[in-house]
């Protein structure tokens, strides 16, 4: 269902299908919501409450990726496609700490695939430099600012949702600890 | 590329290339020489060729992986966002996210 069908008062219906399955959905809620709409808001509840396949969604994700660029970056070096990893998962644990709410979780995954994407970049970047033309240069820079932007982006989102304490953590996977703390 | 037949009947290899917008033919020669220039010309076009596609078949591999980065990513703000609007939050001037004020209880 569509969140942009028109009632017949010309308000804008909200969405009662699955947002997860929907992202133009989800993506035209939260800006409803964003403008004020708070009647979008059970709809973005049940979206995160009741779907337990969102996290799965992004972990699989991240885990394909994952795959996919450790594979490139090694380009049939072992050591290195037998390293990468059990860094990476250092990296992960080291950013998630000790308990890690599913949102944490998410966004840990979310920083190291942008920081390995980054990597990536950097090394196909070092290793063309010298026989690059100034277009397929440009092409490369563009490629390495989108990527650096994203990963910083990615650091400074879970600082935010850390400083913001317990009051933004909900679960999106089984349990629901969703917790309003005051301002 | 091409071999040009001459007046006299003899085949000659020449080379065009495109030089400040206008094609100039180069004569480079017949019997020997010509093959042996012809030959060394394909080989370099075939090069190029086999560069060329694999150029692409890279950018293309890359543009995947891009989408899918994003993907992620954007998938990510989006759960991201949700849980800060439940928990009151709102964007300020649709940049920094910060908690909304509550509507105050007026007296009556």
């Amino acid at each position: 269902m569509s969140p942009k069908r028109q009632t017949s008062k010309g308000k804008q219906k909200t969405p009662e299908g699955s947002l997860v399955d929907d992202r133009e959905a989800l993506r035209d809620v939260i800006e409803r919501a964003q403008d004020g709409d708070r009647s979008v808001l059970p709809a973005l509840q049940r979206a995160l409450k009741e779907e337990p396949k969102i996290s799965g969604i992004f972990v699989d994700l991240a885990s394909s990726l994952e795959k996919s660029l450790v594979r490139r970056m090694a380009n049939g070096d072992l050591m290195v496609e037998e390293c990468m990893p059990r860094n990476l998962k250092e990296m992960k644990k080291e950013l998630a700490g000790d308990d890690p709410l599913p949102l944490e979780r998410l966004l840990v995954e979310r920083i190291a695939i942008c920081w390995l994407e980054l990597q990536y970049f950097e090394i196909l970047y070092a290793q063309n430099m010298g026989n690059l033309s100034i277009v397929q240069s440009e092409c490369h820079q563009k490629r390495l600012d989108k990527a650096h932007k994203r990963y910083l982006s990615s650091i400074r989102t879970l600082a935010q949702i850390r400083k913001m304490g317990p009051a933004v953590q909900i679960n999106i996977a089984e349990k629901q600890i969703n917790t309003v703390g005051g301002s | 590329m091409a071999w040009e037949r001459r007046e006299r009947g003899g085949l000659y290899y020449t080379r065009s290339t495109k030089v400040n917008g206008r094609v100039e033919r180069e004569y480079v020669g017949s019997g020997y020489l010509g093959q042996l220039a012809a030959s060394l010309d394909l080989e370099r076009r075939e090069r190029r060729l086999a560069e060329m596609t694999a150029l692409k078949r890279e950018r293309a591999e890359m543009e995947d992986l891009d989408s899918r980065v994003s993907e992620l990513y954007e998938g990510i703000e989006d759960v991201t966002a949700a849980a800060l609007l439940i928990a009151g939050y709102g964007k300020h001037k649709r940049g920094e996210w910060r908690k909304k004020r509550e509507p105050k209880e007026t007296d009556q």
